[in-house]
């Protein structure tokens, strides 16, 4: 299994990227005994976003699904761990309950969305406006929830100001258990997003990776040779989909709050802008260049004040125009360039034409 | 009676109006060129902007509103030039560029001119039915919907240009073998697209209250509209604002505007649902 | 400076009595979260505008405790999940002694953990739906009993007790709309139609038609955001006109400056702020204001209350003699905390941690002109403490509402 980390539907291969690799996963594991508690503690929370956004990269970028319903999933997600964790209360038991049933019905939602649209034949620019309209519709849904009849037990739902008061996710730990803030909360996302992308790559350059690429590149070419397409992109939307469940369920935890504007525009539309951005076709890329581009709108917005929006969208549109594979694809490629004369040809996954 | 049924009448026309005005330039650019312009909703600003900017500036209304227009128009094309024709390959890509130039300009609108800006007041008075009060001006933005449709039928069926246009969307590739210059035709679709995003704007200026965000207001009916519609303006549009002004008078009516909304976005998905390429898809399966 | 200047300093600083002046010259910090870009950035402005007049004032009249004052400002963008970065990154990363701001509800609620996890303080500068009952709060805006309980009744007195209530489908919507029938059912009122509308919808056809036939004596209006404010002149052009009243129009929104004539008319507000207040007071602040900020368009109730929340924090810490939250807490326990302000003498509640107001009620004319009708003098905030919320004795850190009591 160990080989398929590598492989056709992967970029970065060969000793000098998994040192390179290893070498940033040590610096991040020693990086909270040298940095202060806010920098660890914000590291951590842009991690939280990268799940929803490796969700989307193996729906969108290996399957050719652009899905505009992540913060659909996402808030789900989140809404579900709130509602189970103010419910259940805290502590591991509790808390690890909620964070799996809570990712259990974000697949579920997914399945039953994804059966309706995929076995329904929508595909292409339709998919994105589709599954949009079921994201603003859960979020306007959500935004009328003030009144005290929207609740499930104790937990509510508490339209536009969000709902609140839900324990944040606890593990057991020698010694008593560790609630998940800051430095805990920190590793557990380090090691959680490292499995998380060496099982997605490992699942890239299977048999189903590449199934799922071939319905990308051409869904009837790919019928024609025998595949079931539908049940294919089904399985895709729904493990992409759960992973933005994930990434709700990281961040109503994170805050202990979440509101319905996590859920709609503009919300919506940052994760295709973070896969866009750094290069919808590979994993590596999107984990990456989705960090990347957290930290940097982050830092833009504490130092240009109110030109950060200006200064985001102009680079946004730069990069599409200049760097079409997306960011860091096209820097990895230019990296890649003098090993790959040297090599065999490498299949070039070229841009998922809808 | 009488009061009751032109009501109906009236809220049906004030819903058609609203779908056909902002999904109309947004239906041509995504007809003819398959690029889905996140920044819809910032021409239609634009035009909102200009539109009062120069009716401040002593011109009269009508005038101010064909500024607003034009100057949308304008700005389209020289954006498609500069930012859409590299794209011409990528429409996913442009979805994005066009949503980085929504950033763009929201913020700059409110660095540059501020967070808000002076209303224009709605010209036209009421008249009254059966007891009621009702807009003069709704019933002139119900009949500008009306225009707004005729024009694009004809533009498509009776001009050069139309017939251009029609040969780049069914075969872009033998189009341009036959001589038809597709970078002038897309060029011209997107002016088109973004001064009728820009008249939008102007018709409505004089009825909203004016901030940098408020493009984001009519995106929401725009998109749906247009994604029922289909791909085909001429076939899609008006059918699908009609379909969808039933279901959101009907709700709004009966059970409030919350309904209403969400109620239009459910809509939305079973037609989709039946019909997953619209009703231009649909009309046009039948016809062949 | 390296190690052995700062060792030197450290021994030479007491033995040349400067001790003292080294503390004083290290800054008190404010940490500012107000929305200068996005839908709210109207608001959010003024607001940045008021903290920025309130240091400056502070600091050229010598700091607090000899202490100069620094703002420290981000902008969250409106964003939810942004003000909860930067809630963290301003308390943690700059240590500021006090954390102010947030506009909407749902970014105070975003803040309030935060807070609470780092044992903070944070004033709140709105005027809100009420009922947070949070010993690391206090909030500086009016709220409820304060302009509804003085509002309705005069609106049912002067024009009658037929009300249709249109309201933003947003916490503020609903809970000041319930806060509105607990006033208005008592004295015999009948609402005869009742609307929540989404937020960002902006077309209003039916809604006015809803209202022509319930045929109400005036609307009570609780619409928020620009979109909404759409209704107003959709209103008139179907020539519909209601007296109509509202906690959150003409002093904070200044619709009255941005519609042309005609369209805010017979408009009715309750207000501890507005511009057109002609008081010594002040007429002194709003010059003050304009020398600084000459392009405002209109000093709202929001910039306003922002100015207060510095003034009023000044006052706590001076008194307290320390920025610690328990010696603050204690100055506002002992109920007489208070500062003049530019609209009157205004106390904290210590029960609740909200300012007493000074409220008048205010009208637009047909020539958008605001004038001054009633002067309710001061009101206390007076809810929480009934329902049984007192930040004295325990610290439930709640939001409670009419059908969130607290448990006794």
């Amino acid at each position: 299994m160990l080989n398929l980390l590598n492989g056709p539907q992967t970029m970065g291969r060969g000793r000098v990227f998994w040192i390179c690799a290893a070498l940033v996963l040590a610096a991040a594991l020693v990086y909270p005994a040298f940095a202060d508690p806010y920098d660890v503690g914000n590291f951590g929370y842009f991690l939280i976003w990268i799940f929803m956004a490796l969700g989307l990269c193996v729906m969108w970028g290996l399957c050719g699904m652009l899905s505009f319903g992540q913060t659909f999933f996402f808030g789900i997600g989140g809404y579900a761990y709130g509602v189970l964790a103010i419910i259940l209360g805290n502590g591991p038991a509790a808390t690890i309950v909620g964070l799996f049933g809570a990712v259990a019905l974000a697949g579920l939602a997914a399945a039953v969305l994804g059966y309706f649209m995929i076995y329904g034949r929508i595909s292409g620019v339709f998919f994105g406006i589709v599954t949009l309209s079921f994201t603003l519709a859960l979020a306007f849904f959500l935004g009328q929830t003030a009144g005290p009849e929207w609740a499930i037990g104790r937990a509510r739902l508490n339209g536009f100001n969000g709902m609140q008061g839900m324990s944040p996710l606890s593990v057991p730990w020698f010694g008593g258990p560790v609630v998940l803030e800051e430095t805990a909360l920190y590793y557990v996302l380090v090691a959680g997003l490292t499995a998380t992308y060496l099982l997605l790559r490992v699942l890239a350059n299977s048999r189903f990776g590449n199934v799922l690429v071939a319905v990308r590149e051409d869904p009837e070419r790919a019928e024609l040779l025998g595949y079931d397409v539908r049940r294919y992109q089904l399985i895709a939307f729904v493990l992409g989909s759960a992973l933005a469940g994930v990434s709700g369920v990281l961040y109503t935890s994170w805050g202990q709050f979440i509101t319905p504007s996590s859920i709609g525009l503009p919300a919506a539309a940052m994760p295709i802008i973070w896969v866009a951005f750094s290069g919808r076709t590979d994993l590596t890329a999107t984990l990456v260049g989705t960090f990347l581009l957290l930290v940097g709108f982050q830092t833009l917005t504490i130092y240009s004040q109110e030109t950060a929006l200006v200064v985001m969208g102009a680079l946004l549109a730069a990069t599409i125009l200049f760097v079409p594979r997306g960011f860091v694809v096209g820097i990895g490629e230019l990296l890649a360039r003098p090993r790959r004369k040297r090599l065999a040809p490498a299949l070039s996954p070229d841009d998922a034409r809808p | 009676m009488m009061g009751n049924l032109f009501s109906y009448f009236y809220q049906f026309a004030d819903v058609f109006s609203f779908l056909v005005l902002s999904a109309a330039g947004l239906a041509i650019i995504f007809g003819m060129m398959g690029v889905i312009n996140m920044a819809h909703g910032e021409f239609i600003m634009c035009g909102v902007y200009v539109t009062a900017a120069t009716f401040h500036a002593g011109l009269p209304l009508p005038l101010a509103q064909a500024c607003g227009t034009l100057v949308a128009a304008l700005i389209g094309m020289v954006l498609e030039v500069v930012l859409i024709r590299p794209l011409y390959n990528r429409p996913l890509d442009s979805l994005l560029v066009t949503w980085g130039l929504s950033l763009v300009a929201t913020q700059g609108t409110l660095v540059l001119v501020g967070s808000t800006f002076p209303g224009i007041g709605t010209p036209g008075g009421g008249f009254e039915v059966g007891g009621y009060g009702f807009s003069v001006y709704r019933m002139v933005l119900f009949a500008a919907s009306l225009l707004v449709l005729a024009f694009v039928y004809l533009l498509f069926m009776r001009t050069r240009f139309g017939v251009h246009a029609r040969a780049v969307m069914q075969n872009a590739g033998m189009a341009q073998a036959l001589g038809v210059r597709r970078s002038q035709v897309y060029a011209l679709s997107f002016g088109i697209g973004a001064g009728l995003a820009g008249l939008c704007g102007a018709l409505y200026a004089p009825t909203m209250s004016l901030i940098p965000t408020m493009g984001a207001s009519f995106i929401v009916e725009a998109f749906v509209t247009v994604v029922v519609g289909g791909s085909s303006v001429l076939l899609g549009t008006a059918p699908a604002a009609a379909a969808l002004a039933i279901v959101r008078t009907g709700l709004n009516a009966w059970y409030g505007q919350i309904i209403g909304q969400i109620g239009l976005l459910i809509a939305v998905i079973l037609i989709i649902r039946v019909l997953p390429d619209g009703f231009s898809g649909w009309l046009a399966k039948r016809e062949s | 400076m390296n190690r052995r200047s700062l060792l030197l300093g450290a021994t030479a600083a007491p033995l040349l009595g400067l001790g003292h002046f080294a503390q004083a010259a290290t800054p008190i910090k404010i940490g500012l979260l107000e929305d200068i870009s996005g839908d709210l950035a109207s608001i959010g402005l003024p607001k940045l505008h008021g903290s920025q007049l309130a240091a400056d004032e502070v600091n050229a009249a010598g700091g607090i405790m000899g202490r100069p004052v620094e703002l420290i400002h981000l902008d969250p963008q409106g964003d939810n999940a942004r003000y909860q970065e930067f809630a963290r990154r301003v308390l943690q990363r700059d240590k500021v002694d006090v954390l102010i701001g947030g506009i909407t509800s749902a970014s105070r609620e975003a803040v309030r953990p935060i807070v609470d996890r780092l044992n903070a303080f944070y004033i709140y500068t709105n005027q809100y739906e009420g009922g947070v009952c949070d010993g690391s709060m206090l909030s500086v805006g009016a709220v409820p009993e304060q302009q509804l309980s003085t509002l309705l009744p005069w609106m049912v007195e002067k024009f009658g007790k037929k009300i249709y209530t249109i309201a933003a489908d947003y916490n503020f919507g609903h809970l000041s709309s319930a806060w509105g029938n607990s006033i208005l059912k008592p004295l015999g009122c009948e609402i005869v139609g009742e609307e929540f509308i989404p937020l960002g919808v902006s077309q209003f056809a039916q809604t006015i038609q809803n209202i022509q036939r319930a045929k109400p004596d005036w609307l009570y209006m609780l619409d928020v955001g620009a979109a909404q404010t759409s209704f107003y002149e959709q209103k008139n052009a179907a020539g519909v006109s209601l007296p109509m009243a509202s906690p959150v129009k003409i002093m904070l929104g200044f619709e009255h400056k941005r519609f042309p004539p005609g369209v805010m008319k017979d408009m009715y507000a309750a207000a501890n702020w507005f511009e057109e207040l002609d008081t010594p007071g002040a007429e002194n602040f709003k010059k003050r204001w304009r020398a600084k900020f000459p392009n405002e368009v209109y000093v709202n109730d929001m910039g306003y209350n922002a100015y207060v929340a510095v003034m009023m924090y000044k006052m706590l810490v001076e008194r307290a003699k320390s920025t610690k939250k328990d010696d603050i807490r204690q100055v506002m326990a002992a109920g007489d905390a208070g500062i003049e302000a530019p609209e009157g003498r205004i106390v904290i509640d210590p029960k609740s941690q909200h300012c007493s107001h000074v409220m008048r009620l205010i009208s637009v004319d047909a020539q958008n002109k605001v004038s001054t009708l009633k002067d309710f003098g001061d009101i206390k905030p007076y809810w929480l403490s009934q329902v049984g919320c007192d930040l004295t004795k325990s610290d439930p850190k709640e939001q409670y509402t009419p059908d969130h009591l607290p448990t006794r």
